[in-house]
């Protein structure tokens, strides 16, 4: 077996990455394209706008001016009527006027980054000290420890929903806005330490003993021989765990439209999307360019990690 | 500056013991080796030295500290590793002047030792490169750098040139001798080659199965071995070791008589002497002699025309075996013998190096 390819054999086997890499990617792509089409192309199966649509973007961000809603002339004659008491005729001009078709597409978003990446952060940084503990230290019921910590990962969300919502509201967390949040920020810690914990033990457990050793011998507490040579040298897999609870906490919809439900100005973007697409404003390329915006913070997130992942980083340090 | 003495340390895992009980005092500013076959617990000792194991029991001082609890960055110790246990992040420069930056040592005193430690180990040209990039020498004297460059109470050395291919070997066993003359600091190296414990040691510490079996320089170690492990580990090639039997006036060794009056090295007290005990005797492959070549003197005995087994040429010297009372024996001879397997030759020893062990404890008589 000399492993010589043939002519045959190069083309089947690009054609194969083309033909997997195009599935992966045309929902994407169908994503960009709707959102660029205007109303009239929806039907036209061809990926590429008839004539470029921005609105749905624009207004997602906020960048078109607000639109002074016309009052129909039923409800104008009742609201001319005089006999109405000023503070009625207020109410339902109130519920004309408002602009409430308007998705305030940038509160969601920050109100996921904080979720995801309050979450990840607290997340890794737990991870770091669990992982380093199963790796490095020698304790009681360290093995259970090391092989149960996957276990947590196992449950699914579905079956944890109920009965954590009724801890929180037993312990009375989930009544209040604070204590919801808390909550949701627990369980997204939870859902996501274990496998972090489990990546980083494994890449930790790959960095010689020696080089801590040797950081202590130069004068380092052991804590300072973690900060200064074991964590700047398991980067790649920091960036790696960090991208993996963001990403958890970015999708996550379960346990935010249990939590949140009650509470608007925490909602998340999963859970804004799934109103979206329920509500009146349930338009194509509105829904479709709030998922590409939506899509879009992971994958920038995830070009901006890959500078980190770069491999190889303990090679050199030490022999044999 | 500092003295170092281990008081009865014990080192157990678990049930394990592997440090069984050591005792040594190490004076200020020796060059001390350990030196003893694998699993003898020698870098296991280092490393309680260094603080990087906790003893099971016994104390550890230095200066005029005891150490035991304390951990091993407030010990002022450097420590060259095995594995040479470079920073892979850190540039050659940033891994020398790692513990000086944590020390907060003024720019310009650290770039003058900078200078000074890297045009001694000739790092000048490396100082920008990632160890990554550094062959195996190249590491091996970095890590050097980073220990010297500190002003530390003792250097401990965890083999430090096992992993080097043995000509550079040679030439960083001869810098680290340098460059102990030079600093003159209190030194512990651990090796399990002989030749490195030799050559370098003010003091050679031969440790066996967790034990000290003797301690001396290299000389004492070498001339005057305490039991027959020590005779046999030190010195390349290993002695010879061959049973005989002791009688009033002679020492029996195959159809040879050696007379018992001149074996000045062995001493006979009267317990020992009886008529008939058995014996081992140790001969080391460098005292035989070419009779040829070797004027005989009063304490000379010859083993007359040994049939030569087999020559290995090493050089300037090469090893013949033959046999001797049923054992192969191994001699080194110069240069000058030409003699060639099959032949015989007239083999002369100097009968005040002939040693002689106990058969059953081993130890010297």
């Amino acid at each position: 077996m000399l492993g010589k390819r043939t002519i045959k054999g190069r083309i089947g086997f690009a054609f194969a990455v083309v033909m997997l890499v195009c599935f992966s990617l045309l929902p994407f792509a169908q994503i960009l394209s709707t959102s660029l089409k205007h109303q009239f192309d929806w039907g036209n199966p061809s990926l590429i706008p008839q004539a470029l649509n921005l609105n749905a973007y624009k207004e997602l961000l906020g960048l078109t001016e607000v639109k002074k809603v016309e009052i129909p002339v039923a409800i104008q004659k009742i609201l001319d009527n005089p006999k109405l008491p000023q503070d009625k005729k207020d109410a339902i001009a109130a519920k004309y006027v408002a602009n409430d078709n308007l998705f305030p597409f940038g509160k969601y978003m920050l109100n996921s980054i904080m979720f995801s990446v309050g979450a990840a952060f607290i997340s890794l940084i737990f991870a770091v000290m669990g992982a380093y503990a199963i790796s490095r230290l020698r304790f009681k019921g360290q093995v259970v420890i090391q092989r149960s910590v996957l276990f947590v990962y196992m449950v699914g969300g579905v079956l944890l929903m109920v009965p954590l919502y009724q801890m929180a509201m037993n312990i009375g967390l989930a009544s209040t806005m604070w204590g919801s949040v808390v909550c949701l920020f627990l369980i997204y810690i939870v859902q996501t330490l274990p496998v972090g914990m489990y990546m980083l033990g494994n890449y930790f457990r790959g960095i010689p003993f020696a080089l801590e050793e040797a950081a202590m011998m130069d004068g380092c507490s052991r804590t300072e021989a973690i900060i200064k040579v074991v964590l700047p040298l398991s980067l790649p897999m920091l960036a790696t765990v960090f991208i993996y609870c963001f990403i958890i906490g970015w999708n996550e919809y379960l346990f935010a439209s249990v939590f949140l439900k009650q509470y608007p100005e925490f909602h998340t973007l999963p859970l804004a999307l799934q109103e979206l697409f329920v509500s009146k404003n349930a338009i194509w390329d509105r829904i479709m360019a709030a998922s590409m915006l939506t899509l879009a913070p992971i994958v920038v997130c995830f070009l901006f990690a890959s500078r980190f992942m770069k491999g190889g980083k303990t090679d050199g340090g030490v022999k044999g | 500056m500092a003295s170092i003495s281990l008081k009865n340390i014990v080192k157990n895992y678990g049930k394990t013991s592997v440090v069984k009980n050591i005792d040594l005092e190490i004076e200020d500013g020796e060059f001390v080796v350990l030196v003893g076959p694998s699993g003898c617990g020698k870098s296991t000792t280092l490393r309680m030295i260094a603080g990087l194991e906790q003893a099971s029991s016994g104390d550890i001082v230095i200066g005029d500290k005891v150490m035991n609890d304390i951990e091993p960055q407030h010990r002022n110790i450097a420590m060259v590793f095995q594995n040479y246990a470079l920073y892979p992040h850190k540039s050659v420069r940033e891994n020398i002047v790692f513990a000086l930056r944590r020390l907060k040592v003024d720019e310009q005193e650290l770039q003058r030792r900078l200078v000074e430690i890297s045009e001694m180990l000739q790092l000048e040209e490396l100082l920008d490169r990632k160890p990554a990039d550094l062959s195996g020498g190249q590491r091996q004297r970095v890590a050097m750098g980073r220990a010297i460059i500190r002003d530390a109470d003792v250097f401990l050395f965890d083999e430090p040139l096992s992993n080097l291919d043995a000509k550079l070997r040679g030439h960083m066993r001869t810098e680290i001798g340098k460059i102990h003359n030079k600093f003159g600091r209190t030194s512990v190296y651990v090796t399990h080659d002989q030749i490195e414990a030799m050559t370098l040691a003010d003091k050679v510490v031969v440790l066996h199965d967790g034990y000290i079996a003797q301690a001396g320089t290299p000389m004492e170690i070498y001339l005057d071995p305490v039991n027959i492990f020590v005779a046999q580990f030190i010195g390349s090639p290993s002695m010879n070791i061959v049973d005989a039997t002791l009688h009033n006036d002679y020492l029996q060794l195959g159809e040879h008589k050696l007379p018992r009056n001149k074996l000045s090295a062995v001493s006979f007290d009267d317990e020992i002497p009886s008529e008939g005990q058995p014996v081992k005797v140790g001969i080391r492959p460098d005292f035989f002699n070419d009779k040829k070549y070797f004027t005989q003197s009063d304490s000379s005995f010859i083993f007359e025309a040994m049939t030569i087994e087999l020559v290995e040429p090493m050089g300037f010297d090469k090893e013949v075996l033959f046999n001797l009372a049923g054992a192969s024996i191994k001699a080194r001879l110069d240069l000058r013998s030409d003699v060639k397997r099959g032949e015989k030759l007239d083999l002369l020893i100097d009968l005040s190096r002939v040693l002689l062990f106990d058969t059953n404890s081993e130890l010297r008589l």
